[in-house]
Parts: C-alpha cells; sequence; structure tokens
C-alpha cells in the first residue's frame, strides 16, 4: 500500500501500514516483545502491561499503541526490560501455585519426578523409563542409594507418608531391565568435539552421559579396570554389582569410550590431554594426601583448584569437578557436579563462555497448609504408602501404579507450556521479590474434564473476551475490582458452565495454567483412549 | 421468601431494554429491593439484551451495588480524608462494637445494622462524618456512638423525619423580606433543612410576611447553619450556627408578628441580645456576625475570595430559574445562539440597592455590576462575542449582525472556543488540560453524533466543590455544557453524577426538568427559533431583522453507582455505556472518540460552571485573574485540622499559607500546622515549610503535589504522614478497577510494606523496594489512577522522609499508628473510675480511688479513657 510508513524501533527502521500495532511492528523485526493477554483475534485487551515499551519517555504497552509516522520506541534497553520484569514479578506475587512441584526443584539431577509418577499411575512404562533417563545418569543405581531429598519435600508426607519416589525410580529401571532391549536415551548427532573424562567414578559416569548426549566424543580413562569407582565399594545387598554393571554397559552404548588402568600424572598429563582432546574433565574423586602434587594441576589445599562457576582449572581446555574439587557426600550431588561440570564443557565446546547449568524458573507458592492439602488429596489415592508384597522383588506393576497415585499433583500442569513462566526464565523474574501473604490455594474440578486454579490466573480477560465474542450463553465475567477481581461464570455457577462453546479454545489460550484440562480429557482428545491417567478423574464431580 | 418480580420488570419497563440500561436498572433493582436479588437479575437477562456475563460483571464492580440484602438500617460511615485525620477509624471500631456487628460481615446477626464504609460522603468539613439512613451526623467520635445510636433510635420512635426542602420553589409576589437558609449538603447535615421549616412554621404562625428562601452553599460550613435576613429597608443580617429552637425568636425580632404574648418576646429578645455580635464568637454555640465586616474571622475568610463558579453564592435558590435569569444567567448561552434573553422581573424581593452596604457575600465578587437588580428588568446589553472576528466593542448591532449570520455556525463556534482559550481555562478536574484545545478537537471532528458530558463521578476524598456547585448553581452548569454543546456541535449532554450526591442528582434533575417545561431544552435550546408558548411570561427577544435557528440539546443525568475510577474519562464512557469502570488505552482519546465510539467533550463541573462567566464578562478579565499559566480561579474544599473549614474560591497563585492560615484560621489552638494534601489520591502532601507556594498548576506538580480537583485537606501535627500515604494507597487500593498488573497488585505490594511501616514490622530493604515500586507503578500503570496513586507516598517520602525513618525504629511521631503507640495511666489518676466505665473494652479493672491500670493486651486504642479522663491522667506514647 502506498500509506505504509516507517518507524524506528530500537534504532531500526521498520516499514508499517497505518492502523499496526507497535507489537506487530516489532514482530517484524523479531524482536520478541512478551505478551501475556494478547490474542490477535481479541484485540488489545491492555491488561497485563508485560509488553511495554517506551515513546516519548513515556511507557506503553506495545500491544495496544497504534503506530504513527515517525514514531521512536525502545524495546529492548534495560529500562524497558526492568519495567517487564517488574510487571512479572507483581504477577508472581500473586499467583498461587508452583511451576514445579518441590520433589523437582529438590532433585540434584532435576528429574520430573511428578511426570513419571503419572506415567506410572497410567502405566505407561516406556515414557516412564524414557522420563528417568532423561534426567538421571545410573539410574538403577539411584533408585537404591540416592538419599532422595525429593521424598522429604514430598508434601503427601504432610498428610501421611511421601510418595515413595525413590522405589519408583528403582522400579522403573527393573522394569526396563528386565526388556531384552532396555531403553536407550537419544542422542544427538555428533558434533565431531572430543573430550576425555579421567576418573570413573558417578560424577565423571554422569559427566559423560550428558556430553555423550549431546553429541561429543566422550572417552572415560580411570586408574581401575572398571568403571564405578566409589560404587564398587558398596555392598551388594544395597548396590547388586550386576545393576551396577548394566548401567555401565548402557553408557558403552551409548558410544562412550573406556580406558582403563590409566592413571593422571603417571600415563598421561593434563596438558599432554589438552592437547590431544578438545576438553579434558579431571573427576579423579577425593585426593588421597599428597595424591595432588602428581596430577600437574594448580591445588587449593589438597583439592584441585577450580572455578566454582565454570569448572575451569587454570589450565586451559581442562575443568575438574566432583569430589576432587571439593568432597561430595551425597552420591547424587556427586553426580550433580557432573551434570554441571558436562554443561560447562558443553558450552565451552560450543565457544559460549563456560557456566553451569540456569536453575529452572519456578513460582513458589511455599507451605501449604492442612485445608489446602485437603484440595490435593481428594483427587488422589486416599492411603498411605504401598509397601511391595515382596520386598526382595520391589514393587509390582499395580503395587507401582497405585504408589504413584498418591502423588497430589502439585506442580503445575501448564509447566513448560506456560507463557508466563516462559518470560519469567527470559526475562530473569525473582519470582519472591514481594513478600506477601498469599491467598489459598484453590482448585475447582470440573464435571466436563476443565480444571480452572483461580490461584493462577493473571486476569488476562482473553477468556471473557473470548465467550463474549462467542455469545455463550453464559459467558464467563471478571467479578468485583482491584485486587479481589477474579474470573467467574454468572451467578455464582462453575467455570465450565460459561464455556458451553468454546471451552477448548479458552484453555489452549491461557497463558498460564489456570484454565487446563485434566488428563483423562487430554488423553481422550489426543486419542489414547480413557484411561484414568488421573487421579482426578476418579472424583471429578466435586467442585473446590 | 420470594421475590416480587415484577418490580424487575418495571425497572426494565423504565430503563430500556438495551444493553446500556443495565446501569440504571441495577439502581432501580438495588433501591426496591434493598440488595440485587438472583432472581430478579435472571429475569432482567431474560427480557433484556443484557447478558448473564455483563450483569455479573457489572453488578460486582460498582459500591452501590449489593448482592446480600442489608441490615433493617445502614450505617454508612465515610473514610474520606478529612473524616480519616479526625479519627474515623475509631469511630468505625466503636460503631462495629457497639452495633456487635463480627469481623469480616458488615451486618450484625439480628439483621438490625449494616455498616457501610464509603470513599467519601462529601461533608468533610463535618468530620468524622456518619451517615444513619438519610441523616448525616458530624463531628462523631468514639466514645460518643452509644449516644449516637440511642438518639437514632429515640428519632425513629418518634417519627420526627425531616420533611423535604426540595419542593420550596414558590413565590410570594409582593413579599418584600426574606429569610435566606442555606440548603447544602452539609448545611442540612447540621440541621438548616430543620431550622429552615421551623424558620417558616414560625412566619406563618405569626402571619408575617416573609418569604424564608432556600439558597445554595454558603461556603462557611465551619458556622452553619446560617441565615441571612433581609429586609424591606434592604438590610441584611446573618445569623450563624443556629438550630431550630431560635427560628420564632428570629422572627419575632425582625417582623413583629401579630398575636403574640410580649412577655414572650422580650424573653426570647433578650436570649438573641446576649448571643448578638462583638464577643468572641467561638465560645458561644450560637453566633451571630452582621454583615458589616466587623467580624475579623469572617474578612478574613472572604477576603482572600473571588467568586466565579460561585458567583452570587448564598444569594440564589439554586432551583429558581427566574432568579438565575435576573443574575445574568443563560446571557451567555443567549449569545452564543445568536440572541437575548430578556428577564422576567424578579418576583421576590429587590436585592439591596447598590447604595446599602453591601452583602458581605458580594464584596469580594468579580463583576460587580452582575448582582445589580436594577438591570435585572431591562433588556441586557451585552458586550459582542469575546473573540468574534474583529467586532466593535459593545455595540448592540454589531452583536445582532454577527448572530444573524453566524448562528451556530463555524464561525460562532470558533468565536466561543477562542474565547475559552484566549481565556487561559484549563480543565478543573485534576489535569488541567487547557480546555480550549479539548473544545477545538471535539468541535474539528466530523462526525454528525457528538456528545458533551459533564463529569460530577467527585470522588477525591476530601473534595466536594462539584458537588457544592451542582447543588447551588445547576442551572450555571447547564448553561456551561450547553455553551460546550454549541460550540462542539453536540446535540446531547450528559451529567454524570455520583449517587452519592443525592441532593446534586435531585437538582440538577429539577432544573433540566424545569428548562424542559418552559421549551428551553429539546429541540431547541432557549426555545430559540421555536414557537413561543403562549402562557410563558418570558420570551426571548430576537435581534432585528433575523429568525434565529433552533439549536437542539437533549440533556440527562446518568447517576455514578460507586466507582472512584469512573472519574477517569474512558471508565466514564464505559460506565454510561452499560459496563464496568473499567479505563481503556489512550489514544484514542474521549475528544476523537468517546462515547459510542463518537466524540464526546467531558468537563469537570467547576470547569463549566466557569464558562459563562468567561463568555459574558471575556477571555481578558478571566485571564488577567490568576498566573502566568494558570488563569482564574480555584474553587477549594478546604477541611481537615483547620479552624475555618469550608467551600472557598480564590484566584490561581494564591499561596498555600494564605488559604490555610487566613482563610481557614491556622490549625487548632496548640497545634502546629504540618502540611497540606492537596489533589487526593493522586497528589501529594506539601509541608508548611513550603507554604508559600502558589496555587497554581505547574508551581503544585513542582513540589510533587497536584491540583486535583481542589480537595484541600489541612494536617497538624497529630496527623502522620506514613499513615497518610497509607491512607491514600488504601484508598487507590479499594478503588483500582483491577484491570491493569501495575494498579491492581503494584498498588497491593505498596500497601503491603506501608501497612508494615504503620505497625513497626517493616525493614530498610522493603523501604527502599517501596519507593523503587512506587516509581515502576507510577510508570507502567494503564491510567490516571494508577499512574498517580504513588504520588502520596513518593511527596511524604520527599518531605517527611525522618517520619518513615521513625517507623522503620518502630516509633510513629505523631502517635497515630495505633500498634506503636501505648496508652498508660500517670499518678495524676485519682481514681475516679471515669475510664473504666467508658473502656467498651474493659482493658480498665475499676479501682475506686486508686490510680487505674490499662491492661495492654486488651486496649483497642481507641483513645476513649484519654478524652473522659478529668484529669488529663492517661498518657499516650
Amino acid at each position: 500500500m502506498s500509506d505504509s510508513f516507517t518507524i524506528s524501533i530500537d534504532g531500526r527502521p521498520v516499514a508499517v501500514q497505518p492502523g499496526e500495532s507497535v507489537l506487530t511492528a516489532a514482530r517484524k523485526l523479531a524482536i520478541d516483545i512478551p505478551t501475556l493477554c494478547f490474542l490477535e483475534k481479541c484485540g488489545p485487551l491492555n491488561t497485563c502491561q508485560v509488553c511495554l515499551v517506551k515513546l516519548n519517555g513515556k511507557l506503553v504497552p506495545s500491544c495496544g499503541t497504534k503506530v504513527t509516522p515517525g514514531m521512536v520506541i525502545e524495546s529492548e534497553t534495560e529500562e524497558v526490560h526492568e519495567a517487564r520484569r517488574t510487571a512479572l514479578e507483581l504477577l508472581f506475587s500473586d499467583h498461587v501455585g508452583d511451576c514445579l512441584s518441590p520433589c523437582h526443584r529438590l532433585c540434584p539431577l532435576m528429574l520430573n519426578i511428578p511426570l513419571m509418577l503419572r506415567h506410572l499411575e497410567a502405566e505407561r512404562w516406556d515414557e516412564a523409563i524414557a522420563t528417568v533417563r532423561q534426567a538421571l545418569p545410573l539410574a538403577g543405581v539411584l533408585g537404591r542409594l540416592c538419599h532422595h531429598p525429593c521424598e522429604q519435600g514430598c508434601r503427601r508426607g504432610n498428610w501421611d507418608d511421601p510418595a515413595a519416589i525413590r522405589d519408583m525410580e528403582k522400579f522403573v529401571t527393573d522394569q526396563d531391565f528386565q526388556k531384552p532391549e532396555t531403553h536407550l536415551i537419544p542422542r544427538k548427532p555428533a558434533t565431531g568435539k572430543r573430550v576425555v573424562i579421567i576418573g570413573a567414578g558417578p560424577t565423571g559416569l554422569a559427566a559423560a552421559y550428558y556430553l555423550a548426549r549431546e553429541g561429543h566424543s566422550v572417552t572415560v580413562a580411570d586408574r581401575q579396570a572398571q568403571a564405578g569407582g566409589s560404587l564398587r565399594a558398596v555392598g551388594e545387598n544395597q548396590l547388586p554389582v550386576a545393576v551396577l554393571d548394566r548401567e555401565v554397559a548402557l553408557l558403552a552404548r551409548l558410544g562412550i569410550d573406556f580406558k582403563f588402568g590409566v592413571e593422571l600424572g603417571q600415563h598421561v598429563t593434563s596438558e599432554g590431554l589438552a592437547r590431544g582432546f578438545e576438553a579434558v574433565l579431571i573427576t579423579v574423586g577425593e585426593l588421597a594426601p599428597a595424591e595432588g602434587a602428581k596430577l600437574g594441576l594448580a591445588l587449593a589445599g589438597n583439592s584441585i583448584k577450580a572455578d566454582p562457576n565454570t569448572c575451569q582449572t587454570p589450565l586451559e581446555k581442562v575443568f575438574a569437578a566432583g569430589s576432587a574439587v571439593r568432597p561430595q557426600k551425597q552420591l547424587v550431588k556427586a553426580m550433580a557436579e557432573g551434570r554441571a561440570a558436562a554443561e560447562c564443557v558443553h558450552r565451552f565446546l560450543g565457544g559460549q563462555p563456560a557456566r553451569r547449568p540456569e536453575k529452572p524458573f519456578s513460582s513458589l507458592m511455599g507451605r501449604i497448609d492442612p485445608g489446602e492439602l485437603k484440595a490435593f488429596i481428594r483427587s488422589t489415592h486416599s492411603g498411605g504408602s504401598v509397601a511391595p508384597c515382596d520386598r526382595c522383588a520391589g514393587h509390582t506393576r499395580p503395587e507401582a501404579a497405585v504408589e504413584s497415585s498418591r502423588c497430589l499433583h502439585c506442580d503445575c500442569r501448564s509447566s513448560g507450556n506456560c507463557v508466563l513462566q516462559h518470560y519469567a526464565q527470559t526475562y530473569g523474574a525473582n519470582a519472591s521479590r514481594f513478600r506477601a501473604e498469599r491467598r489459598p490455594f484453590e482448585q475447582q474440578l470440573q464435571p466436563g474434564g476443565i480444571i480452572f486454579e483461580p490461584g493462577k490466573c493473571i486476569l488476562c480477560g482473553i477468556c471473557v473476551k473470548l465467550t463474549e465474542m462467542a455469545a455463550e450463553p453464559l459467558g464467563l465475567a471478571f467479578i468485583g475490582r482491584g485486587f479481589d477481581l477474579k474470573i467467574s461464570a454468572p451467578f455464582g455457577l462453575e467455570v465450565e458452565a460459561g464455556l458451553e462453546r468454546v471451552a477448548a479454545e479458552c484453555v489452549q489460550h491461557c497463558p498460564t495454567g489456570a484454565l487446563v484440562f485434566a488428563e483423562k480429557k487430554l488423553a481422550a482428545a489426543n486419542g489414547r483412549g480413557a484411561t484414568s491417567v488421573d487421579g482426578n478423574s476418579a472424583e471429578s464431580g466435586q467442585t473446590a | 421468601m420470594p421475590i416480587d418480580l415484577t418490580i424487575a420488570d418495571a425497572a426494565v419497563a423504565r430503563a430500556g431494554r438495551k444493553p446500556e440500561a443495565l446501569i440504571p436498572i441495577l439502581q432501580i433493582l438495588q433501591e426496591r429491593y434493598g440488595y440485587l436479588p438472583e432472581e430478579a437479575l435472571r429475569r432482567v437477562c431474560l427480557t433484556t439484551d443484557i447478558t448473564p456475563a455483563a450483569v455479573a460483571g457489572v453488578a460486582s464492580f460498582y459500591d452501590m451495588f449489593r448482592m446480600q440484602p442489608t441490615g433493617k438500617h445502614v450505617v454508612r460511615v465515610c473514610r474520606g480524608t478529612a473524616c480519616h485525620v479526625a479519627g474515623a477509624e475509631r469511630v468505625e471500631d466503636s460503631l462495629r462494637r457497639h452495633l456487635q456487628i463480627p469481623n469480616g460481615a458488615d451486618t450484625d446477626r439480628a439483621g438490625q445494622y449494616t455498616i457501610e464504609p464509603v470513599a467519601c460522603l462529601g461533608t468533610c468539613t463535618l468530620a468524622p462524618v456518619v451517615r444513619i439512613g438519610e441523616s448525616t451526623l458530624g463531628y462523631t467520635t468514639a466514645e460518643k456512638v452509644p449516644e449516637l445510636m440511642r438518639d437514632f433510635l429515640a428519632n425513629l420512635a418518634t417519627a420526627t423525619a425531616v420533611k423535604s426542602t426540595e419542593d420550596q420553589g414558590e413565590h410570594r409576589p409582593g413579599v418584600r423580606a426574606e429569610i435566606h437558609v442555606g440548603l447544602g449538603s452539609c448545611c442540612m447535615a447540621k440541621g438548616s433543612d430543620r431550622l429552615f421549616h421551623a424558620l417558616r412554621e414560625s412566619a406563618e404562625a405569626g402571619g408575617v410576611n416573609v418569604a424564608v428562601k432556600r439558597v445554595g452553599c454558603v461556603g462557611m460550613c465551619h458556622r452553619t447553619p446560617m441565615i441571612e435576613i433581609t429586609t424591606a429597608a434592604g438590610k441584611g443580617e446573618f445569623y450563624a450556627g443556629l438550630s431550630p429552637e431560635h427560628a420564632a425568636a428570629l422572627v419575632q425580632r425582625h417582623f413583629q408578628p401579630r398575636g403574640l404574648v410580649q412577655q414572650a418576646r422580650r424573653v426570647w429578645t433578650r436570649v438573641l441580645d446576649s448571643l448578638l455580635l462583638d464577643a468572641p464568637t467561638e465560645q458561644r454555640s450560637v453566633q451571630h456576625f452582621s454583615m458589616s465586616k466587623r467580624d475579623p474571622a469572617v474578612r478574613a475568610f472572604l477576603d482572600k475570595q473571588v467568586h466565579i463558579a460561585t458567583e452570587h453564592f448564598g444569594k440564589l435558590d439554586p432551583l429558581d430559574l427566574d432568579e438565575y435569569l435576573a443574575h445574568d444567567g443563560f446571557a451567555a448561552l443567549a449569545r452564543c445562539l445568536g440572541t437575548e434573553l430578556l428577564a422576567r422581573p424578579h418576583p421576590g424581593p429587590l436585592p439591596q440597592e447598590r447604595e446599602n452596604p453591601s452583602s458581605v457575600f458580594e464584596q469580594s465578587s468579580v463583576g460587580d455590576s452582575s448582582c445589580d437588580s436594577r438591570t435585572s428588568q431591562s433588556r441586557r446589553k451585552l458586550s459582542p462575542l469575546p473573540g468574534g472576528e474583529g467586532q466593535g466593542e459593545g455595540e448592540a448591532t454589531h452583536t445582532s449582525k454577527i448572530t444573524q449570520s453566524l448562528l451556530t455556525s463555524a464561525a460562532t463556534r470558533e468565536a466561543i472556543i477562542s474565547t475559552i482559550e484566549k481565556s487561559g481555562l484549563r480543565g478543573r478536574g485534576g489535569a488541567g488540560f487547557p480546555s480550549g484545545q479539548k473544545w477545538r478537537v471535539v468541535a474539528q471532528q466530523t462526525n454528525d453524533t457528538k456528545y458533551v458530558i459533564c463529569n460530577g463521578d467527585e470522588g477525591d476524598p476530601g473534595a466536594f466543590m462539584d458537588r457544592m456547585i451542582l447543588e447551588s448553581f445547576p442551572f450555571r452548569v447547564i448553561e456551561g455544557l450547553a455553551i460546550a454543546a454549541v460550540a462542539v456541535g453536540a446535540r446531547e449532554g450528559i451529567f454524570y453524577i455520583r449517587h452519592e450526591y443525592p441532593l446534586a442528582v435531585k437538582r440538577v434533575r429539577a432544573a433540566i426538568a424545569q428548562l424542559e417545561q418552559r421549551g428551553w431544552l429539546g429541540e431547541s435550546l432557549l426555545g430559540v427559533g421555536a414557537p413561543l408558548a403562549p402562557t410563558q411570561g418570558e420570551r426571548v427577544a430576537k435581534p432585528d431583522g433575523g429568525q434565529p435557528q433552533s439549536y437542539p440539546l437533549k440533556l440527562s443525568v446518568f447517576e455514578g453507582a460507586g466507582a472512584f475510577v469512573c472519574g477517569e474519562e474512558t471508565a466514564l464512557i464505559a460506565s454510561i455505556e452499560g459496563e464496568r469502570g473499567m479505563p481503556k488505552l489512550r489514544p484514542p482519546f474521549p475528544a476523537q472518540a468517546g462515547l459510542w465510539e463518537q466524540p464526546t467533550l467531558i468537563n469537570n463541573v467547576e470547569t463549566l460552571a466557569l464558562v459563562p462567566w468567561i463568555l459574558r464578562n471575556g477571555a481578558e478579565k478571566f485571564a488577567a485573574i490568576g498566573t502566568a499559566k494558570s488563569k482564574g480561579t480555584k474553587v477549594f474544599a478546604l477541611a481537615g485540622k483547620i479552624r475555618r473549614g469550608g467551600l472557598i474560591e480564590v484566584p490561581m497563585g494564591t499561596t498555600i499559607r494564605e488559604i490555610v492560615e487566613e482563610i481557614g484560621g491556622g490549625a487548632a489552638a496548640g497545634r502546629r500546622f504540618k502540611a497540606v494534601q492537596i489533589g487526593g489520591p493522586s497528589g501529594g502532601c506539601v509541608p508548611a515549610r513550603l507554604a508559600d507556594t502558589p496555587v497554581d498548576f505547574e508551581s503544585l506538580r513542582e513540589v510533587g503535589a497536584i491540583m486535583g480537583s481542589g480537595g484541600l485537606v489541612v494536617l497538624d501535627d497529630t496527623s502522620c504522614m506514613v499513615d497518610i500515604a497509607r491512607y491514600f494507597l488504601q484508598f487507590t487500593q479499594d478503588q483500582s478497577c483491577g484491570k491493569c498488573t501495575f494498579c491492581r497488585i503494584g498498588t497491593k505490594r505498596m500497601l503491603d510494606i506501608l501497612d508494615r511501616l504503620c505497625t513497626g514490622r517493616a525493614t530498610r530493604p522493603q523501604l527502599e523496594e517501596l519507593e523503587r515500586l512506587a516509581v515502576q507503578v507510577g510508570a507502567g500503570s494503564l491510567c490516571g489512577l494508577g499512574k498517580t496513586a504513588p504520588n502520596p507516598v513518593l511527596s511524604t517520602l520527599r518531605y517527611f522522609r525522618d517520619e518513615y525513618e521513625a517507623h522503620l525504629a518502630g516509633r510513629c511521631p505523631a502517635r497515630k499508628c495505633t500498634t506503636l503507640i501505648k496508652y498508660t495511666i500517670n499518678g495524676d489518676c485519682t481514681g475516679c473510675t471515669l475510664c473504666a466505665q467508658h473502656c467498651p473494652v474493659d482493658a480498665i479493672p475499676t479501682t475506686p480511688y486508686a490510680q487505674h491500670v490499662i491492661d495492654d493486651a486488651k486496649c483497642t486504642r481507641c483513645d476513649t479513657c484519654r478524652l473522659v479522663c478529668p484529669h488529663n491522667a492517661v498518657e499516650m506514647k
């Protein structure tokens, strides 16, 4: 069109049509302005104020601001980002719910425990092992030896017993090992980069697992004749050697090359290795007195000197981690150090500055009181922990399914699929910047399979607008005002009553986990049949 | 109990079936049922185009709608600024205790009383104010609550309901004497209506030929009920602080009634004599002052004032159209329509002749001839429209020429707008946007349909100027709005008035009805161009040789439903359209796309009240008043910790010191003037050391306040500045529409920190966070409410940081924050047991003749013991 004109965003010109919004213009320049309440068909709702940009010295929402000729917009500046971050942080200060469950957050290896349990409950064994292997190296070992901090954080423990998470890991791996071909985690295409890891203990093996999956060529060397390091010293009753061997074999199947009888400082030197490999990771375990001097590495006391944030030693290309740097008392923490080192090395190999993995963002609802707990309990198996009939054989499949169904599902159903969470991570939002009394957790289980959690609603208004546009007979409305504003169907009816026509659309466009389908409904939609996946559906007629 | 659904049907029949009828329908339902029964709401949805979602959203948005029935009596407690600083919280606590209303509920278990906090009742000079049923009670205190409720029930039992004063418009030909009784809302709250009726009855009983006449606000709220007696001789005398019992004596004193016992007269006269003149007024319950300026307090109150928006205050019957006409009313509008008005002779007694000592109320009135009664019977000669293109001055022929040819044409409109522009008039609603510019934008729009709206949603706690103007000068505001309509080309005008101002609503409605009856509204403004109604005494004079065209204008009143945010233009429009009052992003501005997407001019009440004067007296005359950038006058509601509160109108540029110390008489004896809060929740606190700041838009902004709508609350050393900041944040939190993140949650988080400060639980990082967040909320909010909400915090942080520091250390220097203070009884206690008897929570054991002790755990800091102690033995630390 001839009447198009140019505006400037962050100093870059962009051609626009009259009537376009600043947001649309920015997207043409591939500037990712965050939005929560914006949905094209609804028009600008101007509620979230997360899409702020600066115009003429003032912050304006880009979704509702129309372009005018000669407009000069600032978007990616620290000032604008701070305002957006503050908007996100304000939303989180009134966000009742955890993105990630406490068990998930407490796991040093970030295993998505509730997901594993939901798979088990639904008897999706393949998905369960995939979930476990995705996060855990030596899962069979951890399933026996982990000191399970996850279970200490499990909210079910405030009611009766925590979910038997470690036992479920053991169950999952045991099941898998019974199959002719055990599950192998996918490997990314080869990068051509070679990494050598000295020390085949828990830290080294964990690092090898993560690095191999990234497509790097990994060699693990150890002065012993077998991999496992200190794990070899654990008694048979706690960790059968066969289990350890199967886990190591799995690592070999992943393409990891093992060299045994190789000792650093005797057969090889760090400098020498650094010449032959793109990266060297030293995970030799706790050093015996005076042993350090032989390694040819800078020392701090009797430990190898390495930057805690990057795992880098003063020697180029040489990294160190695990008990060799700082003694590790817990197996899972030693392996988490391996994970951190792997991330550092991986980033380094990719030409980026080395740093430990970022903690995934999570909204935090904190302690929940007995009343709220009840709301969670309602949709789970009501009994205490399910002990296996045969202690040695462990849980049977039905036992595992029941035990898993005790999980409260206190993580968010939208985690990983949530716009709010996504931008919080991107903007480095601090979910607890504003300390405040939080509202009680509330979960409305709707008969038709929708779950509405009002505490997670950010009042974007998209669902209100969609019901209005669809001329829903009842529809949804903003109720009240100010801080007490909420979304509800008219006349105190349940949300689902207002969603006769556009339920799926509202769930799809809800920017958070406030409006979701229960798993049962989801599974049905995905053609997986109506297996009772979600304990919620068992009593789905109830409403909080 | 089944609900009578015919009420719902009747409401629909009255208000209509369109979506925009929703709020009026709900108002009717609320009024009739006392709440909104669900069955009735469902019925409305069935019988109209209104959706259930709309009903649910709107009904829950506005304060006036309730979903539960109220108790038998509704006790409204004002939470305005003036009431707050005067201890409204304690009164509310005391009422709750006394009426046994459980925590978290608003109605007692027996269903007798419902307590309802109101953002501001707009009767700030009577603070703290409680309204029970229809009666407004001022100067309440916690310890007076039981007495107050007893009186209320006693009155109820004797059924002494006060008669309305709203049907008192009749004129009595031949009457030469008048008694003017100020009948604004606050005057009435202090018993002016009872006095009014008592005077009438006394006059009638005595067969005295005197007209007892209702007039609008007299401004001196601190002295009401107040009357002015003018006799045939033109002599006027003022009485203040009267009660109905004085009525007979007053009539006797001035009008020699027939058939009364001489003795009684002598006795009463003696009583009045004792209350006369020259004695120190403040010690008497009934005060009298003469209209000569003998009373220094009156002189101080009035000397600095200039009355434009409140021209002829205390003189005019608000609803006497003829009287308004006799005082130049509608002359400006007539000229805009290219005609002149021939006013009907005023039927009442002649106002004082010029040679008489003129009333104090007129002393400082600008445009002095405007009140000259001799002109009221003659055809007015008006100067040509100021700003008209190059016309000569003062020649009637010229006037005619312009008006004939340019009637409501572009040129006339241009003349009006350029006059407003030249006058420098800026919006009195808060932001001070140049009015002429706004008018021009609307005038330039080419749409066929345009609207003008008078914004009477005066929501600032501590402000009541607009209420007073609407109650006292409804015709003036109508004239202003009509001129605006002509100037911008609108044919429909709406008065948006908050429902908390029932008298204002009533009077504007009555004024519109009178004009409609006269054929002056509707098809033809002022009846210009329309056939004359044969029975009407007045007529419109046409300029020679031309038949002016008629200008159609329809006016209506839309009652707000209780939402502060509706003062914001886009929210106000949403409200009229039948929606939740949630603001929209601007642009587009209402001037471009407002009501029903049509260009809409929205002006504040006071702005419109200034317009007729400007057009009559010329832009230059208005621009000569005030400062370089802020022209004319500003009306302020002066209240708080001050001796003489009231309604004042001063030239822009008057200093805060002049207002507080000269007009208001300064802080009460023994107290120190600390700061003034200007601009309400969007404004700030100006400390006493900056009292020489002139009151104009720019200067106030510089010191961190804003003009706002004109609430001016004086604070003294008993006012805690952190508490004031908390108070305003609480207000904005309560009133936030909740639409955007920064306002909905941001102001809440600020309030959290202020709450912690006021209870001694805040840390330094939290104080720093408060400051940081204040800036971010201001920058990130969608509308003006959120953008300005942090101002009270920022300005107190700027000038009173030491008080914030003290609160961090757990100390409240003003001893206002109750958790930071402690009551103790010292050795002066004689053991009289009064405190123990009065303590509402039994925190003081009765120990006769021995020093009493307060149980700190039980003490609610209601202050009662300290007030009742005759020995000043109760200390507050």
